[in-house]
């Protein structure tokens, strides 16, 4: 590396403080020009906090930030904003309802100029390769075209400096190949300094030239790409010896969880009974289902069926049924046409709390969205299912409540002050284990597990990974529906793959293919275009 | 027949398009700010009082410099005053804002009465601006152009407004906080700024309003003037889906309503007030009963925001 | 459930403010439990808010009319509290309001925004006038099925708006509010057509729109105590907001309530039918509002029958009451009697030279000095919450 030029950016000894907490703890970290550099390390060990502090959005309590040589103090964002920091955020600074041109420039101080918004959404898109129609309404878009919107909107002041925070998660494979290709244009052809904060480990080997991993608040390691090796950087991010066999899918380590795909999965030593299925009573069996929103198929005649003890795997790309899926099976959404069938029983969809009356249990994807009322506590959530049943005017009988949760809070290790603590001062790792608690502890016939890991640590998601195999073992159906395909090859049985509301494809674990199962998620007809021209056709299909 | 003769009586006279168009001018002033403030995710139910502050400005302005001009722009004061109150209690300490609106409304009504027998204060009449030519066109000459000169401000308004929410980066902003205040947060629009700016302005537009109620219409204030009229300005917002055009169309009805109120019992005829009263209030809830899958309201209506709190 | 960050409505804490680049949306709130001092900042808080709104009104009372601000209030107390039967009198129109908020607070924390009590007392209001003065059932009974017929008028009001959002979708915040405003013409017309509620026996001479003069069958017996009367319609309030308030507290169906108010989504799934729950709780809040409307009627502190602006803002005022008692049953009580007091201590206002509309002013001052300490408390607890959630996302 070339010593000479300041750096783009240069943090040194960034420090920063919540209460007891050490976020950040020393941190150095060199972005430079040309340079794509990883920000790898687990949920809480210092990333976010470390991107925030140089997009403004946290004051650091000690340490110097050196923007192209010179020392500066970001103390907002439109600070960073004149430095020429940018970044991409996940997926909240967009509005639906505004259109391209208008999202790109949300946020600007200039005059409004529509024809120079919609000639800048075209430029950069001839410059970066991310095209998109400059008057499209973004509440029209797939998650994929949103997201280029969101690039878009933050190289349209040409920052020398852009983070892109966790971006993959909305993408298929193949997309995120796409985007690391605008990540190269980037470095290579605008000479800019790219820093991509990410905990999946297989990503940034994939598509880095620096990486720096943190650990608690840590900066533990530093250097080329190509010097570390994932056995290392795991070691690295987690602090010990990883067996990649176990934990590679919660490291998002691809090859590495691939490399085990042939081995039985977590759920394995108990086989599930496929053999014997058509025999066999079906935990789950969703027939034929259509619901339909805004006059547009969100989910077009899907097919499913679960066996006692089998863990099938929902894959897909965000936003291609998967949710609306889930909400059917927590009955939150009334199905235009189908069926489903628990344990060889027709349930009505729609009917408030029928689904688990049935014996579905469900960890949501967002726990906040339907998992729990944040604003009752731990030993309501644990029961909330209770509520719902029988005479209105009867006493809720508390210790009853709490004896209860007591006994959960105990056997599922929820740290928390009581049962009577607020559930909304519970960390997140916590908040779902009330929720697995409550939903293991209603012996369930079938658990839906929606992205069930999202947002853990990697502690945590162990534990959540060994609970659903748990449950699996104990004849429990196991559905679940995640984006993150390591999670999904390491725990299935059977994976079927979701695009646009169908059923696109299904495959039994050991036939299980991260190339198809992407391919499928892009939508590409995989059996009957051959995988060069899939890949085309796939990415035409996103532009 | 006696029926259409009737008809044709009362829409032949000229009466009814002046009060069409004096009534019409108070609801535009304030459903155009009140449909900004909508955009931008405030429901802002004093606009009640807005009106009556403008009317009592009105006068007081007049009082003071003796100046019809005067007396507009103290209204304006006023509703902004009362437009101040309502965003900041709501948008900076995030108080409810349906407490903060009905309060001002009991606030400004209990103030003006009380301020009102407290001290003389007198009456205030704009002059009249006659445009030769057009205002000799037969049924509606007199009415679009034979007006008190406040009345006229109303043709500058509606371009004005379109322009400011459509066309300047405000506007952009103002949309976009009334539907996904999250989103424009990170985007690094001040939110809760927007959406008092958004109030500020239905105040001060509202006063104007309620100024020209008093300058233009009648002439002298009184303590219950508005009478419910700033409900008719919600209704009015809704009956226009939360479109300008729709929103102005819903001024001009509801202007026509209350007009055809007076000119039936002046020309003798005995429709029941009641229908003639209920009327914008059954017509708006109608509309979003036909309408209610395809007019949208702003998503984030009435939803407070609170993060960036300053 | 009494967490003080537990914010003055349901559809406030429905919407996660998402904190902008957290690995967590609003992972972890409140933190730090509340100190010792706790209360006595609160308490300080709203001492010095509600002194400020009276110093201001004094200064009005000063600067704009001659009388002194000290007659003002000493006529407001005796008015409300301290000459002969006075309190009796306040609690006696402390019950119509006390009715309002209760259903008021039980339909907002079941997730709603019903600002249409106006309409729905004067609509009971009607129902109770019609039962009392033109069925002419035998002694007792027309007391109970006037206000039976008031709370089913409120209830069947409240109903239109109910039905339009679980059939059709639209926002009962607006069905509620334009509802009130038809229900004003409607009324007037019911006041002008004799076969409806208009006074017989005056109505060639009289067009002033008044109802018939009730019954004396049909008024609620007063109770006297220390030489107060009090209406019997305060029992009745205040038996309903304490049995609510344990309803809501204790039983299964409070806690039903409190799931869809917090999150309705949670509240379906877990069985709780949203479309049925909250279809009744508008309903309910109409039919206690309703009962408020023909407590009104015959219990006296209105007068003896239904005239044209009867309801008089009771309905306006009881919903202020709840939102300001935000959404506690039982500090609605006290609220509502201070809300009846300026009610009535405005009758003595006169003596003093001062207009009456001085106690609008006075109670608008009030209302908004009651909100600032909790906007303050929720401002602050905001922040330390975000900073909480901060450190969770780090």
């Amino acid at each position: 590396m070339n010593e000479q030029a300041p750096a783009a950016v240069s943090v040194r000894g960034l420090t920063k403080t919540y209460g007891a907490t050490v976020a950040c703890d020393r941190v150095d970290l060199d972005l430079r020009r040309g340079e794509i550099h990883g920000v790898l390390g687990e949920n809480g060990a210092g990333k976010s906090t470390l991107m925030k502090v140089l997009i403004g959005l946290v004051q650091p309590d000690a340490g110097v930030i050196e923007i192209r040589g010179r020392a500066e103090r970001i103390h907002e964002p439109s600070r960073a904003d004149e430095l020429g920091i940018g970044m991409v955020h996940q997926h909240f600074s967009l509005v639906d309802e505004l259109r391209v041109w208008e999202n790109v420039v949300l946020g600007d101080k200039r005059r409004l100029d529509r024809t120079a918004a919609r000639e800048l959404v075209g430029s950069i898109g001839e410059r970066y390769g991310l095209r998109v129609d400059a008057d499209a309404r973004v509440g029209d878009l797939t998650a994929g075209l949103r997201q280029r919107v969101e690039i878009i909107k933050c190289l349209r002041r040409d920052p020398d400096i852009v983070i892109f925070d966790e971006p993959t998660s909305v993408l298929t494979p193949q997309e995120s190949e796409q985007l690391f290709d605008v990540l190269r244009v980037a470095v290579e052809r605008e000479g800019k300094a790219v820093a991509l904060v990410s905990h999946k480990l297989g990503e940034v080997r994939r598509a880095t030239d620096v990486v720096s991993i943190l650990r608690r608040g840590k900066l533990v390691e530093s250097g080329a790409t190509a010097d570390f090796d994932a056995r290392s950087l795991a070691r690295a991010m987690v602090g010990r010896d990883v067996s990649l066999r176990g934990e590679a899918s919660a490291l998002g380590a691809v090859e590495e969880a691939e490399a085990v795909a042939h081995h039985a999965p977590l759920g394995g030593e108990h086989a599930p009974p496929d053999s014997v299925a058509t025999e066999v009573v079906h935990a789950l069996a969703v027939r034929n289902l259509v619901v339909e929103r805004r006059g547009h198929r969100v989910l077009d005649h899907v097919d499913l069926t679960v066996a006692p003890g089998e863990i099938v795997g929902v894959a897909g790309v965000e936003g291609n049924g998967q949710v609306e899926l889930a909400d059917v099976l927590a009955s939150l959404v009334e199905v235009d046409d189908g069926s489903v069938e628990v344990d060889g029983v027709a349930v009505p969809t729609g009917v408030a709390g029928a689904m688990g009356r049935a014996g579905v249990g469900q960890i949501p994807e967002d726990r906040h969205d339907a998992g729990c009322v944040l604003d009752m506590s731990v030993a309501e959530n644990l029961v909330l299912s209770e509520f719902g049943v029988g005479q209105g005017l009867r006493r809720v009988d508390r210790s009853a409540m709490r004896a209860r949760a007591t006994e959960l809070i105990d056997r599922y290790e929820i740290h928390c002050s009581g049962p009577d603590a607020p559930f909304r001062s519970l960390s997140g790792g916590n908040q779902q284990r009330v929720v697995l608690a409550r939903e293991l502890s209603a012996d369930p016939t079938v658990l839906i597990a929606a992205q069930p890991t999202r947002g853990l640590d990697v502690g945590a998601i162990e534990f959540m990974e060994g609970q659903l195999a748990d449950a699996a073992a104990s004849g429990i159906g196991v559905l679940l529906i995640s984006s993150e395909l390591e999670e999904l090859l390491h725990l299935s049985h059977r994976i079927v793959v979701m695009h646009a509301g169908r059923i696109v494809g299904e495959m039994d674990h050991a036939d299980a293919d991260i190339e198809r199962i992407g391919l499928l998620m892009a939508g590409v007809d995989v059996d009957a275009s051959p995988v060069a021209e899939g890949v085309g056709a796939g990415a035409g299909d996103a532009s | 027949m006696d029926f259409f003769h009737a008809l044709g009586d009362i829409f032949s006279a000229e009466a009814l398009y002046i009060s069409t168009f004096q009534l019409g001018v108070l609801f535009a002033f304030a459903a155009g700010g009140e449909w900004v403030a909508e955009r931008a995710g405030t429901l802002n139910i004093s606009v009640e009082g807005m009106l009556l502050a403008g009317a009592f400005g009105a006068v007081v302005g007049n009082h003071l410099v003796a100046n019809s001009a005067a007396g507009l722009l103290v209204g304006a004061l006023f509703g902004l005053a009362v437009g101040a109150l309502q965003a900041n209690l709501s948008h900076r300490l995030t108080a409810n804002e349906f407490v903060v609106g009905l309060a001002l409304n009991v606030l400004v009504l209990g103030l003006t009465a009380f301020l009102m027998t407290s001290f003389d204060i007198g009456g205030a009449r704009a002059s009249t601006w006659t445009i030769l030519l057009l205002s000799e066109i037969p049924l509606v000459g007199e009415a679009l152009f034979a007006r008190p000169w406040p009345g006229y401000l109303v043709y500058s308004l509606v371009p004005l407004l379109w322009l400011l929410v459509y066309r300047t980066r405000w506007g952009l902003e103002v949309r976009a906080v009334g539907e996904d205040p999250q989103a424009a947060d990170v985007s690094g629009i001040h939110v809760n700024a927007r959406r008092r700016q958004a109030v500020y302005l239905v105040g001060l537009t509202s006063g104007i309003g309620g100024a020209f109620f008093v300058l233009g219409q009648v002439g002298s204030f009184q303590s219950g003037m508005i009478n419910g009229r700033g409900f008719i300005v919600l209704a009015a917002v809704i009956f226009g889906g939360w479109t300008l055009r729709g929103t102005m169309t819903g001024c001009a009805l509801f202007g026509l309503v209350e007009a055809l109120t007076i000119a039936t019992s002046v020309q003798g005829y005995r429709i029941d007030p009641f229908i003639l009263d209920a009327a914008p209030y059954a017509v708006a809830l109608a509309v979003v009963l036909l309408f209610a899958a395809r007019v949208r309201q702003p998503r984030a209506l009435a939803v407070p925001f609170v993060r960036g709190l300053t | 459930m009494t967490d003080s960050t537990r914010i003055l409505d349901a559809y406030e804490s429905e919407t996660p403010a998402r904190d902008a680049a957290g690995d967590e949306p609003r992972a972890a709130g409140g933190g730090g439990g509340p100190s010792a001092r706790e209360p006595l900042v609160v308490a300080g808080l709203y001492v010095a808010s509600i002194l400020g709104a009276l110093v201001v009104s004094a200064i009005l009372v000063v600067v704009a009319t001659d009388g002194s601000a000290r007659d003002v209030f000493t006529a407001l107390l005796d008015g409300s509290l301290r000459s002969p039967g006075a309190w009796g009198l306040t609690l006696t129109t402390a019950a119509p309001l006390l009715l309002v908020a209760c259903g008021s607070i039980v339909s907002t924390r079941a997730g709603l925004i019903n600002i249409g009590q106006e309409g729905q007392v004067l609509i009971g209001s009607c129902f109770a006038a019609y039962v009392a003065v033109r069925l002419g059932t035998p002694g007792w009974s027309v007391v109970v099925l006037s206000l039976l017929a008031g709370a089913v008028g409120g209830g069947a009001w409240a109903g239109v708006a109910a039905g339009l959002r679980r059939w059709r979708r639209v926002p009962e915040v607006l069905t509620t509010l334009l509802l009130t405003f038809i229900s004003f013409p409607l009324i007037t017309y019911g006041l002008s057509q004799s076969w409806l509620l208009a006074d017989r026996n005056t109505e060639r001479r009289n067009q002033l729109n008044t109802g018939e003069q009730l019954p004396s069958d049909a008024l609620l017996p007063d109770l006297r105590v220390f030489g107060n009367d009090i209406d019997t319609g305060f029992f009745i309030a205040l038996g309903l907001t304490l049995a609510l308030a344990w309803m809501i507290a204790r039983t299964v169906l409070g806690v039903r309530i409190g799931m869809l108010g917090l999150n309705p989504r949670a509240a379906q799934r877990f069985g709780v039918s949203s479309e049925r729950l909250t279809t009744w709780a508008l309903i309910g809040a109409g039919a206690t509002a309703g009962a408020a409307g023909g407590v009104l009627l015959t219990g006296g502190a209105a007068g003896d029958r239904l005239v044209f602006g009867f309801a008089g803002n009771f309905g306006w005022d009881g919903l202020l009451i709840a939102l300001l008692a935000r959404n506690r049953l039982l500090v609605a009580i006290p609220m509502a009697f201070v809300f009846a007091m300026l009610r009535t201590g405005s009758s003595f206002l006169a003596a003093t030279g001062v207009n009456r509309t001085m106690t609008d002013v006075v109670q608008a001052l009030l209302v908004l000095a009651l909100l600032v300490p909790p906007a303050i408390l929720f401002v602050r607890d905001r922040r330390r919450s975000l900073r909480a959630a901060a450190e969770d996302g780090v």
